[in-house]
């Protein structure tokens, strides 16, 4: 490839992160725009399964990433009421997670991750208070245009940018995003607070009549707990831009009065902003000329199996794969490429999270006995989530059986 | 787009997926008689998508029973 392609990449996330250091890895330079004055993730913690473990591994980064991480015991399924487990499936204990799917399951702040990616970056390439207000067609080329006054042009541009993408509008010409009909209180909450906790240490969701509670613990001490708790309402999202809605104090509380102790002690805390939960619909297309998307930008999905980060880390290694030895003149096809590795899994994934959603919000009755032995089925059911190989994917795609091992394995 | 057309193509498709003969696939087959939960569904819907440059929104996608339901879908959005 010649040394004058430029990449530049829009948000400087968890996805476009991965793909400067992933790129830079492989010998390539980008640039990457972000519209905040300082790196800052919002949404406080992210579980990392091994679909991005073993990349972020692969990037260098594992000993890092395990040093400020929680593997979590157990996956735990419970009733919303007296706690009991209805199903349980072992993570840590006896490496059992590791074992099946080849890399570990991590609880993680996402301030870490975010200092670990952008350590790993070193700072090169990266310019802050960059919004991008504008893409121009440049034909094989495309111009960008910042909320500060500068404009740059860049012979591929990668939209990192979340579920409110700019560079999505872009390539769709529309608001794809929906709301879920569902929204989210959530928290991190010192573990010596949560008296009532069973298995702190595990990962749990609580299901109950039209609502759940997942957590994990997150540091490299599992010092603290991380929680999600997910309700059925608004029906209708009441702001057109935002995502976080204030309300008043104890309302997160009385959504969950009656739950077991606790669910109680979690939703007690001082949460004063409700999330509202928005996917993107399924996109036909991922680019349009030298401009495409990735993560959430491209497949926004509700949180229920935890695959959003990690399904962005999978586009950003397959994009990173594809693009060393793609010239400017075969961009096309390389991005026709990369969608087409991508398009169903995260589709599929997509779609099961929207459907986990209803598993996990079943009101008491004659349905739970379906519910239980699904959730009892959760690990083989979903291994084809955790046990995929993204750069094993995208290397296949583009070498022939004679190479089978991907150079960075 | 010809319906025949369609209907080879459409063969095709569900060959590589599910691995059923062309033969075996008529108008009035059950989609889960190939084989298709609503996961591997969306195999198939994202490799129509491609081959004839449609959407395929989930929502259609769930009202899909049988092999006819899609041939129509296909056909009236290529139309």
């Amino acid at each position: 490839m010649a040394k004058t392609f430029r990449i530049a990449i829009v948000g400087g996330g968890i996805g476009g992160l991965t793909l400067a250091v992933a790129l830079r890895q492989r010998g390539m330079e980008a640039d990457v725009y972000e519209q905040a004055q300082e790196l800052a993730e919002i949404g406080a913690a992210v579980a990392l399964s091994a679909n991005s473990t073993r990349e972020l591994r692969r990037l260098g980064m594992g000993d890092a990433l395990a040093t400020v991480s929680t593997e979590p015991g157990e996956l735990i399924y419970r009733n919303w009421r007296d706690g009991s487990r209805i199903a349980a499936h072992p993570v840590r204990e006896n490496m059992n997670y590791q074992q099946i799917c080849g890399a570990p399951y991590y609880g993680i702040h996402r301030a870490d991750l975010q200092r670990i990616l952008s350590g790993a970056l070193g700072g090169a390439g990266l310019h802050l208070d960059h919004r991008l207000t504008e893409i121009r067609d440049l034909g094989g080329a495309a111009g960008l245009s910042f909320a500060n006054g500068r404009t740059i042009e860049a012979d591929l541009v990668v939209g990192a940018d979340g579920v409110r993408s700019v560079v999505r509008r872009f390539i769709t010409g529309g608001d794809d995003t929906v709301y879920s009909g569902t929204s989210a209180f959530r928290g991190i909450v010192p573990v010596d607070k949560l008296p009532a906790l069973p298995d702190p240490g595990a990962i749990q969701f609580w299901m109950g009549p039209d609502a759940h509670l997942l957590h994990y613990a997150i540091g490299g001490n599992a010092d603290y707990v991380n929680f999600f708790a997910v309700v059925e309402y608004p029906k209708v999202w009441p702001h057109a831009e935002k995502w976080l809605d204030s309300i008043e104090p104890g309302e997160a509380a009385a959504a969950f009065a009656g739950w077991h102790p606790a669910v109680v002690e979690m939703v007690a805390q001082h949460l004063p902003v409700r999330w509202g939960l928005f996917g993107t619909r399924p996109l036909l297309n991922w680019y349009r000329g030298a401009v495409v998307i990735l993560g959430d930008a491209a497949h926004a999905m509700l949180p229920h199996h935890g695959q959003g980060a990690n399904t962005t880390i999978e586009d950003a290694i397959t994009l990173a794969e594809l693009l060393p030895g793609t010239a400017l003149d075969g961009l096309g096809p390389m991005l026709a490429k990369y969608q087409s590795l991508r398009r169903a899994r995260t589709r599929k994934i997509q779609r099961s999270s929207w459907i986990t959603n209803s598993l996990l919000h079943l009101p008491d009755g004659p349905q739970l006995a379906e519910r239980d032995q699904r959730v009892t089925r959760f690990p083989e059911d979903f291994g084809w989530i955790h046990q995929f190989d993204a750069l094993q994917t995208a290397h296949d795609a583009t070498h022939t059986q004679r190479h089978p091992a991907p150079p960075h394995a | 787009m010809q319906q025949t057309e369609i209907e080879t193509a459409f063969a095709e498709l569900v060959e590589n997926i599910t691995g059923t003969q062309p033969a075996r696939i008529d108008r009035d087959l059950h989609l889960d008689k190939l084989g298709l939960d609503s996961l591997s569904k969306i195999d198939l819907a994202v490799a129509a998508e491609d081959r004839f440059g449609i959407a395929i929104p989930d929502e259609d996608l769930e009202r899909f029973v049988v092999v006819g339901d899609l041939l129509d879908y296909v056909h009236r959005t290529t139309a």
